[in-house]
């Protein structure tokens, strides 16, 4: 691939206005911005969520531009100091509103309401703006103002219904999946509606619930349910058609092997590359329908091998084999993935403050498009460019803005 | 199909042609993404068919190509047409479709698209405005290129299967929990859906270079982009989540996973204030008050007997009760929802987060729109194609042009 940097950037000429907090907004914008949109970040010294989070850079804790949670979803974007609890604050956001394409939160239902700042409000200002919220549970519905953390979407989702081990009870996910998963949705719905705003005209509001995005990931239970009365199942790691479709423990602390086999040939080449020609012929195992019966002394006769393995050695003798077979990778592991990184997948940026950090660039390449990567703006950096520059506000305003606490 | 789902306006995406060839989910995602908003989009399928349609679920459990509940869902608002690229005509009218389309879409594996002349390489060049768009395990160079992949070794190495169960839920063994991958296609789908994005992003950057654009996906990589904050934390302090309950990666305590009467529920109060809250809403047990708890320091440090306390509360009352005392006391206090409660809830029939569709001639519910567009709205435009069912109409205007 050609060096991104030297093509031109998609998203060029978008301007965001992004009162984001937690992960999901900012991860939308973070996409964004890195496409070549100019993404202007209002926060304030009075009230900073992702700036005073750990972690922090070793010597520098509790200042707020070496927060690791900030820096890395706030790269290739602009700070610009406002206190929106200000009358003259409130109307700055209202003129930078004004002056943009897209505006994005993720405030609690109705906040943005009581600033002033509602889509009604910034349409009236600018017409075309694309507004998008997003919520744990949306904008509209008797739940619109219940509070959700990642484990209440997770939960109310219906994904809990079908995490979990075999006649377990429900589980929630690892990381924080609701927040980057409806914050991707998002970014394609902004650019849908940028798309569709360039042929008409038309601006208009988008509503992201994040519960409805994690629903997604789960047709095949809810159609299931609905059309056959057929309760979701917890089943572990297998699947509900193919086997064996596990995780299997390896040689060492807490190491694993994903091993999925889709057909008779891989069944075929899993026995022969593990040295167990015998289960190709053990009456349990001998058709899908058969290996499905017996799924526990499958899955039993798998580990029997795979307890004695390295977990790279096992993977590459069954990728040899022609068995799909990768490693359970823990997040550091990850950082240096191999293949990861000969994509470039894993970028290092560095910060005046908290050095040179690695973390995952966009997953996919362009040949005639660009991605930028730059570093996370320190508080406040934007924010007379922003004011004087975008908005037009002399430097005597200024002045007075800035000692009336307007940007602090 | 019912009435509610007719659009009333069109998509955001109308005038927009995309071109799928794809298998599975990850393929056939993105391209719904693009039919769901509003894009003509002609799903490409082989003489054998998606292998969706013989996954199911089908009515009654009875295998039908036609009425896979799978396929249904991952094909709506789609055009189907049959060609067999072995054949170089197949391959000719594929050509046809897309020097007319704007996007196409694949999931399937390089070398079989190189064996039918449909490359990347060779597609950009005889096609100089299409967005290519290719979706493979680990991407399309590298080590892991040529790698045999699918949703569970992608999840595998795309880091969330280490951390499950994760926080505020854990595991009790490493060893008797393994890393857990749920029972659907969350790789799959969350591949789709970024690649629906990277296209768009390629389609408004057309708009100023006039040129198509390779997107280039890997499935890894994007379950791996979704882990932001796990990897924020190995990035800058070098520590990992592994599924055991651990006061030094979840933090403050309580802030747990129980069980209840009737079901599971979480349990945060993780400052003074929500502690204070907590014991007002247990009615002041004599138990919160022992000098076990009586500090943040103290109650994280006491977890282990804090959550049995906990749990002789909770297992007293249903989810509903829990869920209730949480709202009255602004606590993020959660109940589990089967996916029947949520499907049946008010809130998912007031959002129209489930949409009903026909399938075999049964009704069945299926997530509808993922975000709500207030002008363009998401909409049911028509249901999956049958195997072929465009093929004459579409072909036969492709030959014209």
């Amino acid at each position: 691939m050609t060096p991104a940097r030297s093509n031109p950037l998609p998203l060029e000429g978008i301007r965001v206005l992004d009162l984001g907090q937690f992960i999901a907004i900012p991860f939308c914008t973070l996409w964004l911005a890195w496409l070549g949109a100019e993404v202007v970040v209002v926060e304030s010294r009075r009230r900073m969520t992702s700036r005073t989070a750990p972690p922090f850079a070793k010597g520098h804790e509790k200042q707020p531009d070496a927060s690791g949670y900030f820096n890395q979803l706030y790269s290739s974007k602009k700070s610009c100091t406002v206190d929106m609890t200000t009358a003259g604050g409130r109307d700055i956001v209202r003129r930078l509103a004004g002056v943009c394409d897209v505006m994005v939160d993720n405030f609690s239902t109705g906040v943005l309401e009581k600033l002033g700042l509602g889509y009604e409000s910034v349409a009236e200002l600018n017409p075309s703006i694309v507004m998008l919220s997003n919520g744990a549970f949306g904008r509209v519905g008797p739940m619109r103002n219940a509070r959700g953390l990642h484990s209440a979407v997770n939960l109310f989702s219906g994904v809990a219904d079908v995490t979990g081990y075999a006649d377990g009870h429900p589980r929630i996910l690892g990381g924080v999946l609701p927040d980057p998963l409806s914050g991707t949705y998002s970014g394609f719905a902004i650019l849908a509606a940028i798309h569709h705003r360039q042929r008409t005209g038309q601006g208009q509001f988008i509503d992201v619930a994040m519960h409805e995005a994690m629903l997604t990931l789960i047709p095949e239970a809810v159609i299931d349910l609905t059309m056959n009365d057929v309760e979701p199942q917890r089943i572990g790691n297998r699947d509900r058609v193919n086997a064996p479709h596990g995780i299997y423990r390896c040689r060492g602390d807490d190491s694993w092997v994903a091993i999925s086999v889709t057909d008779e040939t891989g069944w075929g080449n899993l026995c022969r590359a593990i040295c167990h020609a015998e289960l190709l012929d053990d009456p349990r195992f001998v058709s899908l329908e058969a290996r499905r019966s017996n799924v526990g002394a499958l899955d039993l006769a798998i580990e029997a091998w795979s307890r004695t393995q390295d977990v790279h050695a096992a993977t590459d003798l069954l990728q040899r084999a022609g068995v799909p077979a990768g490693p359970v990778l823990r997040v550091d592991e990850m950082l240096n993935n191999e293949q990861l990184n000969a994509r470039g997948g894993v970028v290092t940026i560095d910060h005046p403050v908290a050095g040179p950090r690695r973390q995952m660039g966009l997953p996919w390449n362009m040949d005639s498009l660009g991605v930028e990567y730059r570093r996370a703006p320190l508080l406040g950096e934007h924010t007379r460019e922003i004011l004087t520059g975008l908005l037009g506000v002399s430097e005597a305003d200024y002045a007075r803005l800035e000692a009336d606490g307007v940007l602090a | 199909m019912s009435s509610q789902t007719q659009p009333t306006a069109q998509g955001p995406l109308a005038g927009v042609t995309v071109v799928e060839l794809g298998d599975s989910t990850a393929g056939p995602y993105a391209a719904k993404l693009f039919g769901d908003f509003g894009a003509d989009v002609i799903k490409v399928e082989g003489p054998a068919g998606d292998s969706t349609r013989r996954r199911g679920p089908f009515p009654a459990g009875l295998p039908d190509p036609e009425a896979s509940g799978l396929f249904m869902y991952l094909n709506i608002n789609k055009l189907g047409v049959v060609l067999d690229l072995a054949k170089p005509q197949d391959q000719a009218a594929m050509h046809r479709l897309l020097a007319r389309a704007d996007i196409f879409i694949s999931n399937l594996p390089a070398m079989q698209l190189d064996a039918c002349d449909l490359g990347a390489k060779t597609l950009r060049s005889r096609h100089p405005r299409l967005i290519v768009t290719t979706i493979s395990p680990f991407g399309a160079d590298g080590p892991w290129a040529g790698k045999l992949g699918d949703e569970l070794v992608t999840y595998a190495m795309g880091g969330i299967a280490y951390s499950t169960p994760g926080m505020p839920d854990a595991a009790d063994d490493l060893v008797k929990e393994p890393p857990l991958h749920p029972a659907c296609f969350v790789a799959e789908t969350i591949a789709g859906i970024v690649a629906a994005e990277a296209t768009m992003a390629a389609l408004i950057g057309r708009g100023r270079t006039n040129q198509g654009c390779h997107v280039e996906l890997s499935e890894q990589a994007a379950m791996a982009a979704m882990q932001i904050r796990d990897v924020t934390n190995a990035s800058y302090v070098g520590s990992h989540y592994n599924r055991l309950l651990n006061p030094v990666t979840i933090g403050r305590m309580p802030n747990f996973y129980l069980p209840c009467k009737d079901g599971y529920v979480t349990v945060a109060a993780p400052m003074e204030i929500h502690w204070e809250r907590l014991t007002q809403t247990m009615g002041n047990p004599a138990w919160a008050q022992s000098e076990l708890y009586s500090t943040e320091a103290a109650r994280t440090a006491n977890w282990i007997t804090l959550r049995l306390n906990l749990i002789d509360w909770t297992i007293t009352l249903s989810s509903d009760e829990l869920h209730a005392f949480g709202e009255k006391s602004q606590l993020p206090i959660f109940p589990f929802y089967s996916i029947r409660k949520m499907a049946d809830s008010d809130h998912s029939r007031v959002r129209g987060t489930l949409a009903e569709v026909e399938i075999g001639g049964r009704l069945a519910r299926m997530p509808a729109a993922p975000f709500q567009m207030r002008e363009t709205p998401w909409g049911l435009r028509r249901p999956a194609p049958r195997l072929g069912e465009h093929s004459a109409g579409i072909l036969a205007e492709g030959l014209v042009t």
